[in-house]
């Protein structure tokens, strides 16, 4: 039996895994469309006011921007399939876009990480509480709140926090995601705690490591985790500090739109048949809905979160403006407006494949949640 | 007025050179900076005021190690550290700190050249010839020399060089060095000949602009062919006061250390940090809080911020730029008629949109080069609004039922218009009055570059920001269109399908006595007779009014009181920051 769930298990990631290649395609596709279609030069904007319209139309040669379109077109296809994106043309000149996104898509995340772990955190246990307790005066406060969170937005929320924590009272900074004169180090040493003179060689990617007292990393570019990481207390606090506003206004709309659908979907489940024959059979209250409810009342919320944790990616544009945090969602802006086309190509796509991965990490915790979603 | 005697400049020079350190290193060079200097251009007619650099002592004298670090926090991230890769101010401002030119803008902002890597130049006819300062090393430990620069100048625009920058090289390549240099010799180290196309004045000072700092020649060759990579990571290739130690994407800073061996004045502080704080209001704040200790990119709301707090001080000067409404000839038939074009000048109230719609951040613009630059024509005045004038004009030119034009602009503001948005219905309405109907056709800036530079526009709002403050930088860059007879036949404005034109001349332009005021004044030496010209030029612009001349505006900057900078060296409308010229408390 347990063999038989594992194997459809598999059977049925692979199938996910096999649709993200129409999906990337598809969202592929439509960005080098609307890129090359919309208006804006590339070689003007690299080249600037100065340069006569000879320079700009080498330039424009040189990109390979007089190719035609269809060629133009495979060569993205070719080289996306690689995970290549080619360089970046102004925002990060010269860079290539794969360098670009490692040094930019943590700063994201880590955001978008927090947000949700507040979300969860708060948002689960308040919609409970509320459904357990519906009518009650918990109840009201949690829907009031709920309602409140989801009908303020972030660019009105943001710099009112910034001005009561940052400005009035002066506990917390400004802006950024730590202190402006902290620098932390590229890389860090994981295995200091080896033996002195140990060494072994370990199969890595690209090429084996040594594995020794002083084995450098890279870091995770988190700076929470990093600094940690570095066992660097003074920047820990500081990165802390900074991201607390950030994450905290992004996890109460998170929490928000959680613990409405928890508290509905609670609502639900309480009502079934087998919880009233659970507490029928004498099953205590809290039991019956930890160990009956709760796991069947997760499965919309799971769905919720998913989809929420792909919005924060995406949504981070709005929280990372106001909290002057140099993330994707800023930067993908300021791509497009510059016709960009690498940078916003290879970005967009890196969303897409994220958003995927994690919604197939929703549908296996679903198929966990309840095993029937398999078939 | 700055003083007309050249021995001032060197002894301002040797004041703002300051202390012992600086002492031995002129002693090493040895001569007068400016002896045979007889080539300066606007160096002479730079006005008193705020921009002239004055004759305080400097805050310390040599000697001292730097102290602290300086957070100068601004609205975006660099997107280059190359020179010679870049087109934007804010990339400038941090390989400002990193490199030198061959002579320099002095510190203050008035465009006054001062020495950089030379000692000496002079200019004559079609041969520039440089003395270069001896003992000066780049950040990598390799000693500066003639070849330094002749590296520099072929990575830059020679398809022949081994290491040349190619594709990436910035639209700068042609304008600054390539189109005027025909050859450079550095057969001797220190000396250094470089042999023009043609004469042209403005080219001493096109070898202080940004683009045309100096590259290590070690540094260049050991990037090989993968020269554009000195834009991300790759320090050591400069002579500035500041080196890189980090350059840090993911919190889009810049970590900068002094170097202790730099040849000129300071640097004071040990550490400079170029932070990103994208909102102007949270920025303004991180600089009342002491979070930062300069700030710039300051918009109205900000400079109140600043204003209101005790712990920080808002610092202005005036500015080398125009920003202007250009009717383009090309496109629109109503606008060949000088007398439509100067009713839509009258019509236009420029008064109300410099001082509502830029809150008196700038000031009224009359004439296409602001009153800080050579030639500025002080007899003319900003045309006042007029609203009957405007209409008789355009009865008289046979258009008194009007007509109607697209007016394009770009949707975020730039330093020469804050407000582009509100600027252009201010235009519409205005225009509305005396029966000219125009429709607002709004863009991103890169896209708009596009349509105007390709000349698509009906009219258009562009600005301009000096390059080297010669008035050869707005004349013949900005209004004239680079070719002759031989294009524009007896055409009397230039389209976009002749050859070679300049594309930048977005109001299509080609008033032949104009043209041949400023090709003269490109060529002419002598410094009287070419402050006449533009001050013809000049005269003759404002009265055909190809643009509707709006404004010139202020340079801002934010300091708070734990900065040292008695002489607001760091506030530039030209070169710097000067950032090595300052200290912490």
């Amino acid at each position: 039996m347990r063999s038989y769930a594992q194997m459809v298990s598999k059977r049925f990631i692979l199938k996910r895994l096999l649709l993200l290649i129409p999906v990337l395609l598809g969202v592929g596709t439509l960005v080098f469309a609307v890129l090359h279609l919309s208006p804006g030069d590339p070689a003007r904007v690299i080249l600037g006011q100065r340069a006569s319209a000879q320079e700009v139309a080498d330039l424009r040669e040189g990109l390979g921007l007089n190719d035609p379109i269809w060629i133009q077109y495979l060569r993205f296809l070719w080289e996306a399939a690689q995970f290549e994106f080619g360089e970046s043309y102004k925002i990060f000149q010269g860079q290539t876009v794969k360098s670009v996104l490692v040094d930019k898509l943590p700063v994201t995340i880590e955001l978008a990480l927090y947000g949700q772990i507040i979300g969860i955190t708060l948002g689960i246990p308040l919609g409970i509480l509320s459904a357990v307790k519906q009518d009650s005066v918990v109840d009201h406060v949690t829907r009031i709140g709920a309602l409140t969170g989801i009908s303020v937005p972030i660019f009105w929320s943001g710099p009112l926090v910034i001005l009561l924590f940052a400005t009035y009272l002066d506990w917390l900074p400004t802006s950024g995601r730590i202190g402006a004169t902290i620098f932390l180090d590229d890389t860090w040493m994981p295995f200091t705690f080896l033996p002195e003179g140990f060494s072994q060689q370990l199969p890595w990617f690209g090429g084996p490591v040594v594995i020794s007292k002083a084995t450098e990393w890279p870091l995770t570019g988190m700076v929470t985790i990093d600094t940690l990481l570095l066992q660097n207390w003074e920047a820990f606090i500081s990165a802390g500090q900074h991201l607390l506003l950030p994450s905290a206004v992004i996890g109460i709309y998170s929490m928000a739109l959680i613990s409405r659908m928890m508290r509905s979907s609670m609502l639900e489940v309480v009502r079934q048949d087998y919880m009233r024959t659970a507490r029928a059979k004498g099953q205590g209250a809290k039991i019956t809905i930890m160990k009956h409810g709760l796991r069947n009342a997760f499965i919309p919320v799971v769905t919720v979160i998913g989809i929420q944790f792909g919005t924060l990616l995406g949504g981070a544009v709005l929280t990372e403006t106001v909290f002057g945090i140099g993330g994707i969602g800023v930067m993908l802006v300021n791509a497009i407006e510059v016709s960009d086309y690498n940078l916003v190509q290879g970005t967009v796509l890196t969303f897409a494949l994220l958003f995927t991965l994690v919604n197939l990490g929703v549908d296996i915790t679903y198929s966990y949640l309840d095993p029937r979603i398999q078939q | 007025m700055a003083s007309t005697d050249r021995n001032v400049d060197r002894r301002s020079f040797l004041k703002a050179a300051g202390g012992a350190a600086a002492a031995t290193t002129l002693a090493g060079c040895g001569g007068s900076p400016t002896e045979t200097a007889t080539d300066e251009p606007a160096d002479d007619d730079t006005p008193a005021g705020d921009d002239t650099p004055t004759d305080t002592p400097s805050p310390t004298e040599g000697g001292m190690e730097p102290e602290g670090t300086l957070v100068f926090s601004r609205g975006s991230h660099s997107q280059t550290l190359d020179p010679q890769q870049t087109t934007s101010g804010e990339d400038v401002k941090v390989t400002n700190q990193m490199y030198n030119q061959l002579i320099q803008f002095a510190p203050g902002g008035g465009g006054k050249l001062e020495e950089g890597l030379a000692s000496e130049w002079s200019l004559e006819g079609t041969t520039a010839t440089l003395t270069l300062k001896e003992g000066i090393s780049f950040h990598n430990g390799e000693e500066f020399t003639a070849s330094d620069f002749r590296a520099t100048f072929r990575r830059f625009t020679d398809s022949e060089y081994e290491y040349y920058l190619g594709d990436a090289a910035s639209g700068y390549a042609g304008f600054t060095l390539g189109s005027w240099i025909d050859s450079v010799d550095d057969s001797s180290d220190y000396e250094l000949t470089i042999e023009l196309t043609q004469q042209y004045a403005p080219f001493l000072r096109n070898l202080a602009m940004f683009a045309s700092s100096v590259i290590s020649e070690a540094r260049i060759e050991e990037l090989g062919s993968d020269q554009a990579q000195l834009g991300q990571e790759y320090g050591g290739a400069g002579t500035g006061p500041f080196q890189l130690d980090t350059l840090d994407n993911s919190n889009e800073r810049i970590l900068l250390t002094a170097n202790t061996e730099f040849w000129g004045r300071g640097p004071f502080v040990a550490e400079v940090i170029f932070n990103t704080i994208g909102e102007n209001s949270t920025r303004a704040q991180s600089l009342i809080n002491g979070e930062s200790h300069i700030i710039d990119g300051i918009g109205a709301q900000a400079s109140q911020q600043i204003q209101d707090a005790g712990s920080a001080e808002l610092l202005q000067k005036d500015g080398i730029n125009i920003g202007y409404m250009a009717m383009n000839q090309a496109n629109v038939e109503p606008f060949r008629s000088k007398e439509v074009r100067q009713a839509i000048s009258y019509a236009i109230n420029t008064e109300a949109i410099v001082n509502n719609i830029y809150e008196g951040f700038a000031s009224q613009a009359d004439q296409p080069i602001p009153p800080n630059v050579l030639g500025y024509n002080d007899d003319l005045d900003p045309y006042p609004q007029d609203k009957d004038q405007a209409q008789t004009l355009l009865e008289e030119a046979g258009y008194g039922d009007g007509f109607s034009f697209e007016l394009a602009t770009f949707k975020n503001p730039r330093g020469y218009n804050p407000s582009p948005i509100q600027t252009a219905e201010q235009v519409r309405s205005d225009l509305s009055d005396i029966g000219i109907e125009v429709t607002i056709n709004q863009q991103s800036f890169g896209p708009f570059l596009d349509y105007t530079l390709a000349g698509k526009h009906d009219a258009c709002f562009l600005g301009w920001y000096t390059d080297n403050a010669d008035p050869d930088n707005f004349y013949y860059a900005l209004l004239h269109p680079q070719v002759g007879e031989d294009v524009l036949g007896d055409s009397e404005y230039m389209t976009w399908d002749m050859e070679n034109i300049n594309g930048l001349n977005v109001a299509a332009y080609a008033n032949r006595e104009y043209m041949t005021l400023v090709e003269e004044g490109q060529q002419t030496y002598d410094e009287a007779e070419r402050r006449s010209k533009y001050e013809q030029a000049g005269q003759i612009a404002h009265d055909d009014a190809p643009w509707v001349f709006i404004d010139y505006a202020k340079t801002l900057e934010g300091m708070n009181t734990e900065v040292v900078d008695p002489d607001t060296y760091t506030l530039s409308s030209i070169g710097g920051p000067y950032v090595n010229t300052i200290q912490l408390n």
